[in-house]
């Protein structure tokens, strides 16, 4: 098989409150809702995914964290409770999920012949980190589409920002080479928040909303001056200002999903379609679109 | 005296789960001979902080009275499984809980099925306490409190233990140096990463063996920075919190290397 491309890429983030505001049957925490801008770009997310019928999702979560290098999971089939462990009282999710092998094999070995140390996940018995968890529930709740699930290397932190994205963006590489070769149709998730300042203290209902707004001013500044040259589609910019970006606002990107997505589909200078931005304990959270599958056309800014 | 006993333990699950590779037999024998130590010291409770449980919104303290499940660390996940089975001191748990405010700290229990135990902890208790004699405190490493903070919270759990009649002993689990090996190595040639760490390692231990107490906060930062030593050595601090300050000297029972981070078991003489 050949001929596989990948047809959007989706910044997803993962604040786990916005599956318990939805209130899904897998989580056993009940809400009285809460975040809906968010949730509800999730909802036009989910449309899009649908009509774009990918083979597969991949995610790169920088909640499974690793020293040695890039790993994938490799076992078919993976299920357990993911609890966050920062958020136990809002997450506790019975997942199930199928990996789609083949291609994290090929991802894994393309990563390798570029000289990344890459490994495959085989304990049946692993836990998915919440990050991978509640970025697919939210965009693909159905759980019907194979997964590969890529652990975010801790390279940005432990070398340079520099040095660690660089390292993302051969994962890129390596991603859109495996994905070509297994002819696959895919879809990107980085499952990323943008500004990461956050509240200290939780409210005591978490879903009062009254409490939700962005903890610091400069950082929602800085979130908007990103989203806004996403929607122009300059992206060549907002990569130039990216460790400037991750400096001042605290950004999670700099865990590497957001370069390792756009570095596997080219840095493609086509606007991103903002589906909803939202706050979650002060973080700011963009669910944005990349449309590969028609690059030319003009993309329409929503919320 | 019912404070009975205090150790610095690694959390690494590689000499657990491998004890018989040579690089890391010095710290499973060592954690042998640890658990036959603290054993004859017959604490009730464990007050245990591993820097690998982390926290970032307030202090968290596990207070489910049984935890129970199976843990597959994120890193090392081919070297097996890591079943676990605690038990908690609710009592003085919940006192712990209560009595933090008094330094501006609000704490949280956490009592839920399925919490992701942290590897540290499962690998200190596994150890140490295997027959689950011993009852667990066990609280987070929340990433924005420092090196006072983290003291003062173990100074509050030792103070609580004490007033509930319990033997304790502190318990703090985390590694030395953290500077590892990016790249895959033979496992029996594992040693320590760079020389300058493992002289830095060795100054550490040495001060902590002559009880060299005053300073050593400013010590352990600049020591922190130039080793990547783990989350800045707060399970030191959280020790020496416990300890009140005070402690005769040390022994170290076994110093070796966890994948080129620096690892060691040191047992407090009280
Ligand atoms: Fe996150």
């Amino acid at each position: 098989m050949s001929n596989g491309k990948i047809v959007a890429g989706f910044l997803a983030p993962h604040p786990p409150h916005l599956v318990y505001g939805e209130n899904p049957p897998q989580n056993e925490a009940r809400s009285q809702g809460g975040w809906e801008q968010l949730r509800w770009a999730y909802e036009r997310a989910r449309a899009s995914l649908e009509r774009l019928k990918p083979d597969v999702l991949l995610v790169h979560s920088p909640h499974w964290m690793t020293q040695l290098g890039h790993h994938f999971l490799g076992v078919p089939t993976l299920k357990g409770k993911s609890v966050d462990p920062i958020f136990p009282n809002l997450f506790r999710y019975n997942f199930a999920l199928d990996v789609d092998v083949e291609l994290a094999e090929a991802c894994c070995s393309e990563a390798r012949s570029r000289g990344l140390v890459s490994k495959m996940m085989r304990n049946p018995d692993f836990r998915v980190d919440y990050g991978t968890i509640t970025t697919l529930h939210m965009i693909r709740p159905q759980w019907d589409i194979p997964v590969v699930g890529i652990s975010a290397n801790n390279s940005p932190y432990y070398l340079s920002t520099k040095e660690g994205l660089e390292e993302m963006a051969v994962l890129g590489d390596a991603t859109r080479a495996a994905i070509e070769r297994t002819g696959r149709r895919a879809v990107l998730l980085a499952s990323n928040t943008l500004c990461h300042w956050h509240f200290h203290e939780e409210p005591e209902i978490p879903e009062d909303m009254s409490r939700e707004h962005p903890q610091s001013y400069a950082g929602y500044q800085w979130d908007m001056r990103i989203i806004e040259l996403f929607r122009k589609g300059r992206t060549k910019e907002v990569f130039s200002l990216l460790p400037q970006f991750i400096d001042e606002a605290f950004a999670e990107v700099k865990s590497g999903a957001l370069t390792w997505m756009f570095a596997a589909m080219g840095y493609p200078e086509i606007p991103g379609q903002l589906h909803g931005y939202g706050t979650v304990i002060g973080t700011g959270n963009a669910v944005m679109e990349w449309d590969l599958s028609a690059p030319a056309a003009p993309v329409a800014a929503a919320a | 005296m019912p404070l009975v006993a205090a150790l610095l333990v690694p959390g690494s699950p590689l000499p657990y789960l491998r004890p018989d590779n040579p690089p890391w037999k010095p710290i499973a024998e060592a954690y042998r001979a640890a658990a036959t130590a603290l054993q004859a010291a017959r604490p009730d409770v464990l007050l245990v902080y591993s820097t690998q449980w982390i926290a970032v919104l307030d202090q968290l303290w596990q207070s489910r009275a049984r935890v129970t499940g199976l843990h597959v660390d994120e890193n090392w996940y081919e070297f097996g499984n890591l079943p676990f089975d605690l038990a908690i001191d609710t009592e003085v748990t919940a006192s712990c809980i209560e009595s933090t405010a008094s330094i501006g700290v609000r704490s949280k229990g956490v009592d839920y099925d399925g919490f992701p135990i942290d590897t540290g902890t499962i690998v200190a208790n596994g150890s140490l306490n295997a027959d689950g004699r011993a009852r667990l405190v066990i609280a987070a490493n929340n990433v924005y409190h420092d090196w006072t903070r983290t003291s003062q919270l173990a100074a509050i759990a030792a103070t609580t233990a004490e007033r509930y009649g319990r033997r304790y002993a502190v318990v703090g689990v985390g590694g030395l140096s953290g500077t590892i090996f990016r790249t895959e190595i033979d496992l029996a040639q594992d040693r320590i990463a760079g020389d300058e760490n493992d002289a830095l390692n060795r100054g550490l231990l040495a001060r902590l063996q002559q009880a060299d107490v005053a300073g050593l906060a400013e010590f352990c930062a600049d020591y922190a920075k130039r080793t990547r030593a783990d989350m800045g050595m707060k399970h030191l601090a959280w020790i020496l919190g416990g300890l009140g300050d005070r402690y005769r000297g040390a022994d170290v029972l076994g110093y070796g290397p966890t994948y080129g981070a620096g690892a060691a078991i040191v047992q407090f003489r009280l």
